[in-house]
């Protein structure tokens, strides 16, 4: 596997397989629902953060003052004068400065060594453990697709972008909802009114034509009547520099799905969750460039979300949560890269957060053949955001798991 | 309605890809016993599906350097070859006279579902294409055998990581989960015996061989369902397709994915008893048992490919010969089925799955570029307001209902809108 679009690994983990099947929002349908009941200001926002092919952790936190890390990755170390030094121990990879900057107001947490019981490095069973939060039993739903169905029916309440669900907002019964981004042509004219006709349930339908038809409801919906909420300008960033700053350019797509949550977001959309990605991160050669530009885009695009944020009244609201299937293995190897490992740093960002740095960070003198040990179980972190951002028990949907971490 | 009508729609579309043109009048004519008959006897030779030239697919033997011009060239002609093979298969299905045995091989290809994403050599995907075809309808454990001897297979499963020295499971935990007993019906214990059972293999990846080599084979006792005994990989296999459980497990999966994935295997066990020697060939014709057919509860989704076919077959239209293939494969993808390229070793979803808003809008766009290069030169010949009714047994459709019907009737002076709203309409997208 070369780079992992978060396309390819969907279909390759069979996530359109998993649990309920997902609506698909038209950008008018949040438009409606932003209008008529908006999120009540002050409810906090969780947005996911997740990045495929499994980020070298040690290589996005660094020890730089670690003899060992520079012996045992000759090829693909960071000089100690290059990072972006968080402590006298650890300091970032020099391309995120926006996020160091965000470290800087005390608005990141970094959880060390995160990661679950017996580390598989299948990217698709470790993801898949990742998502469903179930690294003990096999569970056909995502965590957040469980707190979905904790909570009152609503199509809006947890929203991925992009038109494949990820499996972390499915759950057994009800998903969280699809936003496709850009791409869709709706049939136009005389053409249209006729496909339309096709969507309306049919008293002799059995329950899968009743859903073929439904499928194709909400396709034409979108109108001129209709407030163009994505026409509307992003919430503007005025702490940033718009010439030849780091931001100028940042034009990737992950910056793209950050610039719909904005927009939908400052708008009052009723969604407490939403999910974006970003592929790529399967480094087995000529790592260090491509995870600096990954991690660079990761960074920007999410200091200027922060910074377009400030300045509505739900920027402190807000927390993001970034996280990888997998760290990789300490020892470089062969061909720049590395292979696929364990244990990795997890961040928190947003106002809500309680800067600093949190769990052990793994020691490179006590590897677990080869690898890094898990020092903070994923659980922790999940059971801190449900109960502390979304304000719901943890217990229920992460199986009885009950210990969480401090970090808001 | 005809007697017989909802049976032998289905006969058509899911023992087959759908009727050409005046089939499934014609078959109403003859009445369902002569349908299922004709249906169940495969020809010796197949003409339509002999028509379609055999790919020039070869081995391609191991990558070359970094660097190198050869690298080019091996580049040029992979993605040739991995263009080259899904295509040429469904050339197969809609171009196939007699379409059991082609869509059996489909069937099959999500059971045993490989990826030529993961082997990336087209050709040890095509050797194990023809291992597919040519125990489609035969005989269970002779598939098994060869299946677990296949190239790709072993090497999808990582089967030449699994050595006496340092075991891997994947293999065996799939050939028991998902490829011959279901999961739940093996303990932790037999997996990892199963798994030294199934050690000593190496696979030249380029052209999917497979070697045997006793320095990596386990010859121990191996305990597997409560026998022991020196198995290897074959005795092993053996030994599971001789389980109940298996004529259990493939019964169900048949089920699942030609009958009902709604509603479940009834317990009557006539399935299973029709598939005691494991002679695939009659477990599929008790599946034809007019008790199943006419239920009317029993409705599925068509996958993508089916539905792609079905409407091939329909309009005359050979798959490699579009304007573009590359865009065919395209919409395919779009539509998250693209043949050679299962999303996981589980195989495709079914149903509801393949019915998102997305999927609706992908499959609008794609029937209208389909229509566009068709001949409708028979349909443009009806009368206008004998269309939809014409349509509806063209198609093999059991029924359009009143929505469909008044959606249709409002396009029916307009031949390619007509055909391109029928191919969408929950009444062909949904086999009743």
């Amino acid at each position: 596997m070369d780079t992992l679009s978060r396309r390819k690994f969907l279909q390759l983990s069979g996530a359109a397989a998993v649990g309920a099947a997902a609506p698909l929002l038209t950008m008018e349908d949040i438009a409606h629902a932003a209008q008529t009941r908006p999120l009540p200001l002050g409810t906090p926002i969780l947005i996911m953060v997740t990045l495929y092919g499994g980020n070298d952790g040690l290589n996005t936190v660094v020890p730089y003052n670690d003899p060992l890390y520079f012996s045992m990755r000759p090829d693909i170390s960071y000089a100690p004068e290059k990072v972006l030094k968080l402590d006298d121990q650890l300091g970032l990879n020099p391309a995120m400065t926006g996020i160091k900057s965000l470290w800087d107001q005390k608005k990141v947490a970094i959880v060390r060594g995160v990661g679950y019981p017996k580390p598989d490095r299948s990217h698709f069973t470790s993801m898949a453990i990742w998502q469903s939060g179930a690294p003990v039993t096999k569970l056909n739903s995502g965590w957040l697709g469980r707190w979905v169905e904790s909570q009152e029916v609503d199509p809006m309440l947890a929203i991925s972008l992009g038109s494949v669900l990820p499996p972390l907002l499915a759950g057994e019964k009800r998903s969280g909802s699809a936003l496709p981004l850009g791409g869709l042509v709706i049939p136009t004219g005389t053409f249209a009114v006729d496909c339309q006709k096709l969507a309306r349930v049919a008293a002799s339908d059995n329950k899968l034509m009743a859903a073929a038809a439904t499928s194709m409801r909400t396709l034409f919906s979108v109108s001129n009547t209709i407030t163009p909420v994505l026409k509307m300008p992003a919430p503007v960033a005025e702490d940033l520099p718009t010439g030849n700053g780091g931001n100028a350019g940042g034009d990737s797509n992950l910056a793209q799905q950050l610039d719909v949550v904005a927009k939908l977001i400052a708008a009052g959309s009723p969604t407490r969750v939403w999910s974006v990605s970003l592929g790529g991160f399967d480094t087995h050669a000529n790592e260090a460039n491509a995870q600096a530009a990954l991690l660079g885009t990761v960074s920007s695009a999410l200091s200027r979300f922060t910074s377009q944020m400030k300045n509505t009244p739900r920027g402190k609201d807000i927390v993001t949560m970034v996280y990888s299937e997998f760290g990789r293995r300490v020892k470089g190897n062969a061909s720049q890269g590395t292979d696929h490992g364990t244990a990795g740093p997890v961040f928190l960002i947003g106002d809500r957060v309680k800067g600093g740095f949190y769990g052990d960070q793994p020691s490179l003198s006590k590897l677990i053949n080869g690898d890094l040990a898990v020092t903070t179980d994923f659980r922790d972190i999940y059971a801190a955001v449900l109960e502390d951002v979304l304000k719901s028990p943890a217990e229920k949907v992460l199986a009885g798991w009950t210990s969480k971490g401090q970090y808001f | 309605m005809e007697t017989g009508r909802l049976e032998i729609a289905r006969l058509y579309h899911r023992f087959g890809f759908g009727p050409r043109p005046g089939e499934f009048k014609a078959a109403l004519a003859n009445g369902l016993s002569a349908t299922k008959s004709a249906l169940l006897s495969v020809p010796a030779v197949d003409s339509g599906a002999a028509s379609v030239a055999e790919p020039s697919i070869t081995n391609l033997g191991p990558r070359p350097a970094q660097k190198t011009s050869e690298l080019i060239e091996f580049n040029i002609a992979l993605r040739q070859q991995v263009k080259d093979l899904p295509l040429w298969w469904l050339d197969r299905m809609a171009l196939s006279d007699h379409t059991l045995t082609e869509r059996m091989t489909w069937f099959w290809h999500g059971h045993w579902a490989t990826a030529l994403g993961k082997i990336n050599y087209a050709y040890p995907m095509y050797i194990q294409n023809k291992t597919l075809r040519k125990h489609a309808l035969g005989n269970f454990g002779e598939m098994a055998t060869a299946m677990v001897n296949d190239g790709a297979l072993q090497f999808w499963l990582d089967g030449g990581e699994n050595t006496v020295k340092s075991p891997n499971e994947n293999l065996a935990r799939e050939l028991m989960e998902l490829f011959v007993l279901g999961v739940n019906r093996y303990t932790e214990t037999d997996v990892r015996e199963l798994s030294r059972a199934l050690t000593g293999y190496q696979i030249e990846r380029s052209s999917g061989k497979v070697i045997f080599n006793a320095k990596r084979y386990d010859p121990n006792v191996k305990n597997i369902l409560g026998y022991s005994t020196t198995f290897n990989g074959t005795s092993a296999t053996a030994h599971l397709v001789a389980q109940k459980d298996n004529a259990k497990f493939i019964s169900e999966r048949f089920w699942f994915r030609l009958i009902s994935s709604q509603i479940e295997l009834p317990g009557d066990n006539s399935l299973e008893k029709a598939f005691e020697n494991r002679d695939i060939s009659k477990l599929v014709a008790a599946l034809t048992d007019s008790q199943i057919l006419s239920n009317p509860s029993y409705s599925i989704v068509k996958a993508p490919v089916e539905w792609f076919v079905g409407v091939a077959r329909y309009l005359n239209l050979t798959p490699s010969e579009l304007k573009t293939p590359a865009q065919l494969l395209g919409y395919l993808d779009k539509l998250a089925q693209v043949p050679f390229n299962p999303p996981n070793v589980g195989g495709w979803p079914t149903d509801e799955s393949w019915l998102s808003s997305a999927s609706a809008q992908s499959r609008i766009q794609f029937a209208a570029w389909l229509v566009k290069q068709a001949d409708l030169t028979a349909l443009a010949a009806v009368a206008p307001n004998k269309r939809v009714t014409w349509l509806q047994d063209e198609l093999g459709i059991l029924a359009f209902s009143t929505r469909t019907r008044l959606a249709l009737d409002g396009v029916k002076t307009n031949p390619a809108q007509l055909l391109q709203l029928a191919i969408c309409s929950p009444e062909y997208v949904v086999s009743a």
